[in-house]
C-alpha cells in the first residue's frame, strides 16, 4: 500500500515538474556565445580578449520575464530588478593600458575599479538606491565598491551616455546616471572567482578551463569587465533584449619567460590547452588578428585556421584567422593554438594610434599642485573631444587656472560643465568639450590646492598617498585604425566584421594620479607622551629629592677601606638590634599600659 | 589471621569470575551507548568561521599566510564560502612585490599555495576595521550590507574565530591604526551569547602575548587557544629568500601541518589540536582556556569547529505533495507573444552627443 502510494506520488511529481519545465522552456529564450580574440601587438606583447555574451529575451517593462532564468545568472538578474537598473558597467583592472604602444582595447578600463550605472526612469530615491546597489555589487564581486559614497560619485553629463537602447529624452537626462571609480582597488583571484561563477559553463568546459589565476595575474594588464544593457531584439527594434557581456582582457609579454623568443601558445601563456567546447554556447570561436602578416608573413599559426576572413572596416583592411572550437576539439583532440615567429625577436615600428593621452601631476610641495593632460592627435582632421575629470574634495581645483593650449594658442572649449566640490560631501566634476587640431598636441592644465584632513580621515597607510581618478576622453574617430571595439548593436567580436559604419566612438582612460597630502606624523602622540613623562620624571624627581632629603656630613679624610665597610655593616646590625630591643621595651610598656 | 585471608582470597576470585563473565555484555552496551551518545553529543547544526588578518604592509606577509592557511583547512574540511567570513587587510598575492603573482605560500619550498584558485575575501583592505569586526560578530550591520558579509549564525552554530596580527598585553592591533582590547572582545562574545548567536565558539589567536586576549572572557561555551603566554612573543617560522620576508608564524605552521592530515570524516579531537606545537617547536608556550567550555576537549571532534560534517537523518514516512496547477495568467507559448509592442522603433542612444 505504501509502495503504491509512493509510486503514485512519484509519478505525479514527475508529471508536474515536466509540465512546469515545458512551460519554463517556452518562456526563457537566451543565447550564449563565447569568443576569444587574440591580437599580437606591435610592441611584442600579445593581447587576449575573452568575450562571453549572453542575450536574453527579457524586457525591463515586463517583470514576469524575470521570473525564470536559464543562462543569464539569477543573482545578477535579482540585482537588476531590485535596484531598477537599466544599464550596469563594471570594470576591474590591474595595470595600465598603453595606448601609444598597444592601440585601443576592445573596451577601455581605468586602473582599479570603475562602476557606472543608468537607472530605470521609474526609480525613486536614486541616491539611496545607488548606495544599496554599490553594496550589493561589492558583496557580489568581493570588491570594496561600498566606498563609493557621495564623496566619490559623480553624474557625468555628456561622457557616459547609455550604451544600449534608450530614448533621446532619457539619455540626455543625466539625473539617471551615477559614475564612481576607485583607483586603489586591487584585482586578484578573489575577484575572478565570483566573476567566473556567472558564466554558464563556469570553468568546467570551454574557455573557462583556460582561467588559471597564476598565469592571468602574471601579466602586464588584466581587466575583468561586466556590462549589462538593453539591446534591440532584431533589426526592426520593436522590442529589447538584455545583453550581458563578460570580458576578460589580458596582455602578456611572451618574451619574458621564453628566453627572448616571441613564440606564444595557449599552453605557454595560459597554462592549459583547450580540450572542450561549452555545450551551452551557440558559437565558440577564436579569432586571431593576422593583419601584421600582410604583406610579409612574420609568424605562422599552428594548427591551421578553419577559415581566414578579410574585413574592411572604416577604410582599414584587416585579416582574421578563425578557429571553430567545436571542430577543433571534436573526437578528443585538443587545441593548442600558437604562433611561431620566423625570427627570434621581431618588433614592428610602432605607429601610435590616432589619439592618445598622457596625464601627470606638476608642482612641488604639499600645499599646491597642478595636473596637466597632454592629448596627441595624429589624424589629419580636427577632432571634437569630451574631457571628463573627477577630483576628490581634498584636492581643491582652481577653476580659473584651467587652460587649454594648442601650439601656444589658447583653445576655448565649446561647452563646460563644472560642479565644484564641497568639503567632505562632494567631489569636483569637470567636463569640457573642445576641438583638437589635426596633427597636433593639446595640453590641458589646471592647479589645485591640497586640503588638511582631520586625523581620523587618514587611511591606515596614510603616507602612501591618495589617488585621483583617471580622466576619461571620449571622441568619435573617422577611421578604424587600431580600433577593436565592437559596434553598438552587439558585444560579440564577430559583429565587428560586418560593421559598415563610418564613425567609431572611442573612449580612453588616462593614468590615475597619486597625490601626497600633508600627513601628520602618527607616531608623535606616543613620542610626546614618552618625552613628557621623561621630563616630568626627571624634573619632579630631582626637585622632590632636593626638597625632602636630609644631608648628613661625612668626613672625607677618613679612609674607608674594606675593613671599615665590614665594620659599618656590623654597626648597622647592632643599631637594628638595639632598635628592636627598644621596640620590644616600648611594646612591653604598651602592654603593661593596656593591662592596666 | 589465616581465615580472613582465605575469605579475602575467595571474594577476590568470585569478583574476578563475575567480571570475566559480564565483560562482553558491558563492552557491547558501551559501544551502543557510545554510538548513541556521539550522535547527540555535538548539539550543533551548522558551522561558521570568522577568520581575521589585521596586518597591512608587505613585511606582514606571514599574517596573511596564517589566515589563508586556516581558510584553506576550513574550506577543505567542508565549511562553504557562504559560511566563512574572511577579512584580509592587505593584498599579498597580487602585490607588485610578489615574484609569484596570485600565490601565497606558507613555505619557502612552495609546498602549498594557500591562496588557491577559489578564494573569496569578504572584507578586504580598508574594510578590516575594529568596528566592522565587532559589527560582524554582534550582527549589527547596516541593512544594505550584502549577505556575504553577514555572520548569520543561530543558537545551534559552532563558530571558529581566528585572529592573527600584532598584539600585546590586552590588545590586538588593527592595520597599524587602531586596536581592539580583550575587554571589548569579551563583551562582544557576551553579546553574541545573549543574542543566541553561537552554540559553541572556538577562539584561536596567533599574536604576541596572545593569552591576554582570552583572559577576560566570561561567556559560556568558549574554548580558546593562544600561541603564547602573557609576557612571551609568538615567533615566526622561517624566511623565504625570494620574498625577503617571513612567510608564516610558528604556531599556525604546525597547526596547519596537523590540519592537513585531517580529512572531512576525521575522528581527531580538539584535545589533540590543543596540544599542537609544544614548547620545543613553538618556543612560546601555547595557552589554552577550557574552563568556560562544558564538554571535555578530548571528547570533541576536530570537525565540530573546523569542518562542516552534517548528520543526516533519514525519514521513512511519506509526505503528500499538493497537486500544483498553474494559474491562468502565466503565459504559454501562444499568449507570450501578445506583449505590448511599442509603436515606434526603439534605437540606440547616441554615445557622443556633440556635433562631430
Amino acid at each position: 500500500m505504501a509502495a503504491t502510494m509512493n509510486r503514485i506520488l512519484l509519478v505525479l511529481f514527475i508529471y508536474t515538474t515536466t509540465t512546469l519545465n515545458l512551460k519554463i522552456n517556452a518562456e526563457v529564450i537566451d543565447d550564449f556565445k563565447e569568443e576569444l580574440f587574440i591580437k599580437p601587438l606591435p610592441s611584442g606583447h600579445v593581447y587576449f580578449h575573452f568575450q562571453f555574451t549572453t542575450t536574453w529575451e527579457a524586457d525591463f517593462e515586463n517583470p514576469k520575464s524575470f521570473e525564470h532564468y536559464r543562462l543569464f545568472p539569477k543573482s545578477l538578474g535579482h540585482v537588476l530588478t531590485t535596484y531598477k537598473v537599466q544599464e550596469l558597467h563594471l570594470s576591474q583592472t590591474q595595470g595600465l593600458w598603453r595606448h601609444d604602444k598597444w592601440g585601443y582595447p576592445v573596451s577601455s578600463a581605468p586602473p582599479g575599479a570603475e562602476l557606472w550605472v543608468w537607472f530605470q526612469p521609474s526609480i525613486k530615491s536614486l541616491d539611496d538606491t545607488w548606495s544599496e546597489l554599490v553594496n550589493a555589487v561589492s558583496g557580489h564581486f568581493c570588491t570594496s565598491l561600498n566606498f563609493l559614497d557621495s564623496k566619490s560619485t559623480a553624474a557625468p553629463r555628456w561622457s557616459f551616455r547609455p550604451h544600449g537602447v534608450a530614448s533621446d529624452g532619457y539619455s540626455s537626462f543625466s539625473k539617471f546616471i551615477r559614475y564612481g571609480a576607485l583607483p586603489r582597488e586591487i584585482v586578484c583571484t578573489e575577484n575572478l572567482t565570483p566573476w567566473k561563477k556567472l558564466l554558464p559553463c563556469n570553468t568546467k568546459v570551454g574557455f573557462g578551463t583556460l582561467f588559471k589565476a597564476i598565469k592571468l595575474y602574471d601579466a602586464n594588464y588584466h581587466s575583468l569587465g561586466l556590462d549589462v544593457r538593453p539591446v534591440c531584439r532584431d533589426s526592426d527594434c520593436k522590442r529589447t533584449s538584455i545583453e550581458l557581456s563578460q570580458s576578460l582582457s589580458v596582455v602578456f609579454d611572451p618574451t619574458v619567460k621564453n628566453n627572448d623568443h616571441q613564440d606564444w601558445s595557449l599552453k605557454k601563456i595560459l597554462g592549459d590547452v583547450l580540450s572542450s567546447r561549452c555545450p551551452l554556447a551557440s558559437s565558440s570561436k577564436i579569432f586571431v588578428d593576422t593583419t601584421s602578416n600582410i604583406p610579409k608573413s612574420i609568424f605562422t599559426l599552428s594548427p591551421d585556421p578553419d577559415s581566414v576572413e578579410t574585413v574592411t572596416r572604416g577604410g582599414e583592411k584587416r585579416q582574421y584567422a578563425v578557429y571553430d572550437v567545436g571542430l577543433q576539439t571534436a573526437e578528443g583532440r585538443v587545441l593548442n593554438l600558437g604562433a611561431k615567429y620566423d625570427n627570434p625577436v621581431q618588433y614592428n615600428d610602432i605607429i601610435p594610434p590616432p589619439i592618445y593621452a598622457q596625464r601627470y601631476i606638476t608642482g612641488y610641495g604639499l600645499e599646491q599642485g597642478g595636473v596637466t593632460c597632454v592629448i596627441y592627435n595624429n589624424l589629419d582632421t580636427n577632432l571634437t573631444v569630451i574631457y571628463m575629470e573627477t577630483l576628490p574634495w581634498f584636492t581643491r581645483l582652481y577653476f580659473k587656472s584651467l587652460t587649454i593650449v594648442n601650439q601656444n594658442k589658447q583653445v576655448h572649449p565649446y561647452k563646460v560643465h563644472y560642479i565644484p566640490g564641497k568639503d567632505r560631501s562632494r567631489s569636483y566634476h569637470l567636463e569640457l568639450v573642445f576641438r583638437l587640431r589635426a596633427n597636433s598636441v593639446t595640453k590641458i592644465s589646471y592647479k589645485f590646492e591640497r586640503a588638511f584632513l582631520k586625523w581620523t580621515e587618514y587611511p591606515p597607510d596614510a603616507n602612501h598617498g591618495f589617488y585621483i581618478n583617471s580622466a576619461v576622453i571620449s571622441t568619435v574617430l573617422p577611421t578604424a585604425c587600431n580600433y577593436t571595439s565592437t559596434p553598438q548593436s552587439s558585444s560579440c567580436i564577430e559583429s565587428s566584421f560586418q560593421d559598415k559604419s563610418e564613425n567609431f566612438f572611442l573612449r580612453i582612460h588616462t593614468e590615475t594620479l597619486l597625490v601626497s597630502l600633508p600627513t601628520p606624523d602618527f607616531s608623535m602622540p606616543y613620542n610626546v607622551i614618552c618625552l613628557a613623562c621623561t621630563v616630568v620624571a626627571i624634573a619632579f624627581g630631582s626637585i622632590h629629592n632636593l626638597t625632602t632629603r636630609r644631608f648628613i656630613k661625612l668626613d672625607p679624610s677618613k679612609k674607608k677601606g674594606l675593613l671599615a665597610k665590614i665594620k659599618a655593616i656590623f654597626i648597622k646590625e647592632k643599631n637594628t638590634k638595639s632598635d628592636e630591643v627598644s621596640e620590644k621595651e616600648t611594646d612591653k610598656e604598651n602592654e603593661t599600659e593596656k593591662d592596666e | 589471621m589465616s581465615a580472613p585471608m582465605i575469605y579475602q582470597k575467595i571474594t577476590k576470585m568470585i569478583v574476578i569470575l563475575l567480571f570475566i563473565l559480564c565483560a562482553p555484555w558491558l563492552v557491547l552496551s558501551n559501544t551502543q551507548e557510545e554510538e548513541i551518545g556521539e550522535f547527540f553529543k555535538s548539539g550543533h547544526t551548522n558551522n561558521w568561521a570568522v577568520l581575521v588578518d589585521t596586518s597591512r604592509f608587505w613585511f606582514n606577509y606571514r599574517h596573511v599566510a596564517n589566515v589563508l592557511s586556516i581558510y584553506r583547512s576550513v574550506k577543505r574540511l567542508g565549511i562553504p564560502d557562504s559560511h566563512i567570513i574572511l577579512m584580509v587587510a592587505d593584498d599579498m598575492a597580487c602585490n607588485p612585490r610578489n615574484p609569484r603573482p596570485a600565490t601565497v605560500f606558507n613555505n619557502a619550498n612552495q609546498h602549498i599555495n594557500v591562496y588557491g584558485d577559489d578564494v573569496e575575501v569578504d572584507y578586504r583592505g580598508y574594510e578590516v576595521t575594529v568596528e566592522n569586526f565587532i559589527r560582524v560578530l554582534t550582527g549589527r550591520l547596516p541593512p544594505s550590507t550584502p549577505r556575504s558579509k553577514h555572520l548569520l549564525s543561530d543558537e545551534r552554530s559552532n563558530i571558529l574565530v581566528y585572529m592573527t596580527g600584532h598584539g600585546g598585553d590586552g590588545f590586538l592591533k588593527f592595520q597599524d591604526a587602531e586596536e581592539v582590547s580583550n575587554v571589548e572582545l569579551a563583551d562582544a562574545f557576551e553579546q553574541m551569547w545573549q543574542k543566541r548567536r553561537y552554540h559553541e565558539l572556538f577562539f584561536m589567536v596567533d599574536t604576541c602575548q596572545a593569552q591576554s586576549m582570552f583572559q577576560r572572557f566570561y561567556s559560556p561555551n568558549i574554548l580558546a587557544v593562544a600561541s603564547s603566554h602573557v609576557g612571551e612573543d609568538s615567533l615566526s617560522h622561517h624566511v623565504d629568500p625570494a620574498l625577503g620576508v617571513y612567510v608564516i608564524d610558528r604556531y599556525t605552521f604546525y597547526a596547519l601541518e596537523f590540519l592537513e592530515k585531517a580529512k572531512p570524516g576525521s575522528k581527531k579531537t580538539m584535545g589533540q589540536f590543543l596540544k599542537v606545537c609544544p614548547k620545543h617547536q613553538c618556543i612560546s608556550t601555547v595557552a589554552v582556556r577550557t574552563d568556560l567550555f562544558q564538554r571535555d576537549p578530548n571528547q570533541v571532534l576536530l570537525t565540530d569547529f573546523f569542518g562542516s560534517v552534517r548528520n543526516v537523518e533519514i525519514l521513512l514516512n511519506t509526505l503528500s505533495l499538493p497537486n500544483i496547477t498553474l494559474s491562468s495568467d502565466t503565459c504559454s507559448k501562444s499568449s507570450c507573444g501578445n506583449e505590448e509592442v511599442s509603436s515606434r522603433n526603439l534605437k540606440y542612444a547616441d554615445q557622443f552627443p556633440m556635433p562631430v
